[in-house]
């Protein structure tokens, strides 16, 4: 807590202090924060969790900052606890993962009714990119939670060594509508009608191109032979440590020749998991220390991953040839663990109308 | 759009063809570039690897609006 003269002052104040993440923030008065705490609904000293590596005690108040910093409405706010719950979930290895010279940051896919009810989540065209407030401050949120509490500074304690955009906001929704599978949450236990953020931690998005041709019966197969070459793709984690996880984003028309072939979203796990193989021999050419061992031939083909339910594939963005394949870290005690947690719709509460100060 | 537009400017009578997830698009780039009234069709969308059956379709519904709008 400081006082400053004006709210220039205060936000150059947040900038020395390594409180922002580079860019503007909104200056969390102790008004604007206790309209953020009213609108989840909970207690302010409710601990939500502690976050690594600082270890960090989460408490509501803490997170209603980083809310109000970030440039979150009210309506965001049970989205923006629920993903820091879901993260400081032992499982996702949150120190790890925040501590890592690799480039892995949390990725929050919104799913159920909460993605219209809080500020409207975009799942269409360029969802993943600027231009849509909830998912730019949803995805901040998380992101300041994780540098203020979690104490996460670059080069000091969080030693990923580029970064990726993603690391600024990395919130998307699913087009649960459009899609050929059912809601995403539905595979990780909720009910269709309630509303879970699915978050795992994720490299940037890799863009995987394919044209479909409804008269070619091998369409389906051309697909899901791209999209798991890309997930293959000799640079990545998941090739050298295995057992990660993967985020697949399907465009619509990707999607329907999956729908069109009579694929569950199971058997398109299944399928890529299957298919998401590369050779000994391939693995030797870019000299992998992790994964080969001497008495392997090198036509031997091995699998990337071997729980296709650590594939989580779902449809969002425009229409078109690309769809989005992101390869994960695979490492910490959980190896890129996915996490869940549910998104109370019914904790809200309404709040005053704001004073302009 | 664009080389509808280029074509337009060279004197050449010319329509574009636009699906309608793009048309949004369509009348950025026609304001953006000045010609608000340049001729175009709507297409639906998806129209590319849609089938061939699905493709004549399309073309024999939209050749007649493409040719009123090239005589116009």
């Amino acid at each position: 807590m400081f006082d400053a003269k004006s709210e220039n002052d205060a936000l150059e104040n947040l900038h020395q202090m390594g409180c922002t993440d580079g860019l503007p923030v909104v200056v969390p008065t102790p008004d604007r924060v206790s309209r953020m705490v009213l609108a989840t609904g909970l207690d302010s000293d409710l601990n939500l969790g502690v976050m690594g590596p600082m270890h960090g005690v989460a408490t509501v108040e803490k997170v209603a900052v980083a809310a109000v910093m970030a440039g979150c409405t009210p309506d965001h706010a049970p989205v923006v606890v629920a993903s820091v719950r879901a993260v400081c979930k032992p499982e996702f290895d949150l120190t790890e993962v925040q501590s890592t010279t690799h480039c892995t940051a949390p990725l929050v896919i919104v799913t159920g009714a909460a993605r219209y009810s809080c500020g409207g989540v975009a799942s269409g065209f360029g969802a993943l990119g600027p231009g849509h407030r909830a998912n730019a401050s949803i995805g901040r949120a998380l992101r300041l939670a994780m540098l203020n509490i979690g104490g996460a500074r670059p080069g000091t304690s969080d030693m990923s060594l580029h970064g990726h955009p993603g690391k600024f906001t990395y919130c998307i929704a699913e087009d649960e509508e459009n899609s050929p599978f059912p809601g995403l949450h539905t595979s990780f236990g909720y009910e269709a009608d309630q509303s879970a953020v699915i978050i795992t931690g994720a490299e940037a998005p890799h863009s995987t191109m394919f044209s479909g041709d409804a008269d070619d019966p091998a369409s389906i197969d051309c697909l899901l032979n791209v999209i798991s070459m890309v997930m293959a793709n000799p640079g990545s984690n998941n090739v050298h440590l295995r057992d990660g996880s993967f985020s697949i984003i399907l465009n619509p028309d990707h999607a329907e020749i999956i729908k069109r072939a009579g694929l569950t979203r199971e058997d398109t796990q299944s399928e890529l998991t299957k298919r998401a193989t590369i050779s000994v021999g391939t693995l030797r050419k870019v000299g992998s220390k992790f994964s080969v061992r001497d008495d392997q031939n090198d036509d031997e083909l091995i699998q990337v991953l071997r729980e296709p339910s650590k594939i989580i594939v779902f449809q969002a963005g425009g229409s078109g040839l690309y769809s989005m394949v992101m390869p994960s870290w695979c490492a910490g005690p959980h190896k890129n663990a996915v996490v869940h947690a549910e998104i109370e719709l019914d904790q809200a509460c309404e709040i005053p109308a704001m004073t302009l100060q | 759009m664009r080389d509808s537009i280029l074509t337009a400017r060279l004197g050449i009578p010319a329509v574009a063809l636009v699906t309608e997830a793009f048309w949004p698009q369509g009348d950025f780039v026609a304001n953006s570039t000045g010609m608000p009234d340049i001729p175009r069709v709507k297409l639906p969308h998806p129209i590319a690897g849609s089938g061939e059956d699905n493709m004549s379709k399309v073309a024999t519904d939209v050749a007649p609006k493409i040719i009123q709008l090239l005589a116009s």
